[in-house]
């Protein structure tokens, strides 16, 4: 979440996801940016990766820097979204309101169809697909 | 006609309608701006900007009603609930770094050389100034020595002086006072002998002067009675 607080002035800068890697195959970097610049533009710090895709073993896997990110949180950057679900996920920050509403959701609908089957690996196998 | 000109249409619509237009932003370029440029070339993917202002709604969308989504009440105060909280912890979070970080930079050894190198260069510039401040006193005791010995010699002169003028004054008060004792004063003992003598010698201010320098006592006096000879001159008392 991008918020200002009202004792911090916005420094303009951001810490979100870039994406990278190839078609059907997205890979994004946990980037720390100017707001202005363009997703693919320049970039400050790398602070993290995240691979959206689950591995062989059914992970998503996910790197982050923690004493960057605290270090810019500091300063006054903002955070997006994802980048704020994942840091409340690994702990460093609290659970994201929209982790708990996507479950809840997850758990309500029904579950669709899918092309490619699951992949059983060390990870329980999820019992609603929709993810 | 109209078929061809639908299939066309059809065909095109893998690629964009809108040739007229650039739509898609690319890193760099202002869409829709006359600056179309990018300085930096860069071969990354387009990505959708909007949609061109004055282009038409498209065909399949002029009817359509986007369902709205209603959340039940408790749903809703639910959201916000989780919203506010996480809000709360994150200024709060944000504030904690901010904090710690001031502390780091306070106790961090870059801040610690930083402290150490500032004193030793405080204590450099206190010995200079002392250093300074030793030499200037010299300078100025010097100074001040020559000064307290011309003023000296000044005020002794000036004194001598002073003790000169004074001998003189007084001289010439004895001379002033001598000369006015002599003046004939009329005192109390003298006054009826005064009075006598001023009543016996009238004095008669009545005279006219000659440019020649003879004097004509008298107011009814005429000229041309007196003779050459006994013709009073004026003589500087």
């Amino acid at each position: 979440m991008a918020s200002a607080l009202p004792t911090f002035t916005k420094i303009g800068k951001v810490i979100r996801l870039n994406r990278h890697g190839c078609t059907n195959r997205p890979f994004y970097h946990i980037v720390v940016q100017k707001t202005k610049d363009n997703q693919d533009g320049p970039v400050i710090e790398q602070v993290g990766s995240f691979d959206a895709m689950p591995n062989s073993k059914n992970e998503k896997l996910v790197a982050l820097n923690f004493e960057r990110i605290q270090y810019w949180l500091a300063q006054g950057a903002g955070l997006s979204d994802p980048v704020a679900q994942l840091l409340g996920l690994s702990g460093f920050l609290p659970n994201h309101p929209r982790t708990l509403i996507q479950a809840w959701k997850n758990r309500r609908e029904p579950p669709r169809e899918r092309k490619i089957e699951a992949i059983k690996g060390i990870a329980p196998p999820l019992d609603n697909p929709k993810l | 006609m109209a078929d061809d000109v639908t299939k066309k249409q059809k065909k095109l619509a893998g690629n964009t309608l809108f040739t007229h237009f650039i739509m898609f932003g690319s890193s760099g370029s202002r869409v829709l701006n006359v600056i179309n440029i990018s300085y930096l070339q860069s071969r990354s993917k387009r990505v959708w900007v909007r949609k061109p202002l004055g282009s038409p709604m498209a065909k399949s969308k002029i009817f359509r009603i986007t369902p709205k989504p209603a959340l039940p009440e408790d749903e809703k105060a639910e959201i916000k609930r989780l919203f506010d909280n996480y809000k709360n912890s994150m200024k709060s979070i944000r504030q904690y770094f901010f904090e710690q970080s001031l502390k780091q930079a306070e106790s961090g050894e870059v801040a610690q050389t930083k402290h150490r190198l500032e004193d030793q260069e405080h204590e450099q510039l206190v010995e200079e100034n002392r250093l300074e401040n030793e030499k200037t006193a010299m300078l100025r005791e010097e100074k001040l020595k020559i000064q307290a010995e011309k003023t000296q010699q000044n005020v002794l002169a000036s004194l001598i002086k002073k003790e000169g003028e004074a001998k003189l004054h007084e001289i010439q008060i004895e001379a002033f006072l001598t000369k006015q004792m002599c003046t004939p004063f009329i005192q109390a003992e003298n006054i009826e002998k005064a009075i006598e003598d001023a009543l016996a010698n009238p004095v008669n201010f009545n005279f006219a002067l000659d440019l020649d320098g003879y004097i004509y006592r008298g107011k009814d006096t005429s000229i041309d009675t007196i003779p050459e000879e006994k013709r009073e001159r004026l003589s500087r008392n």
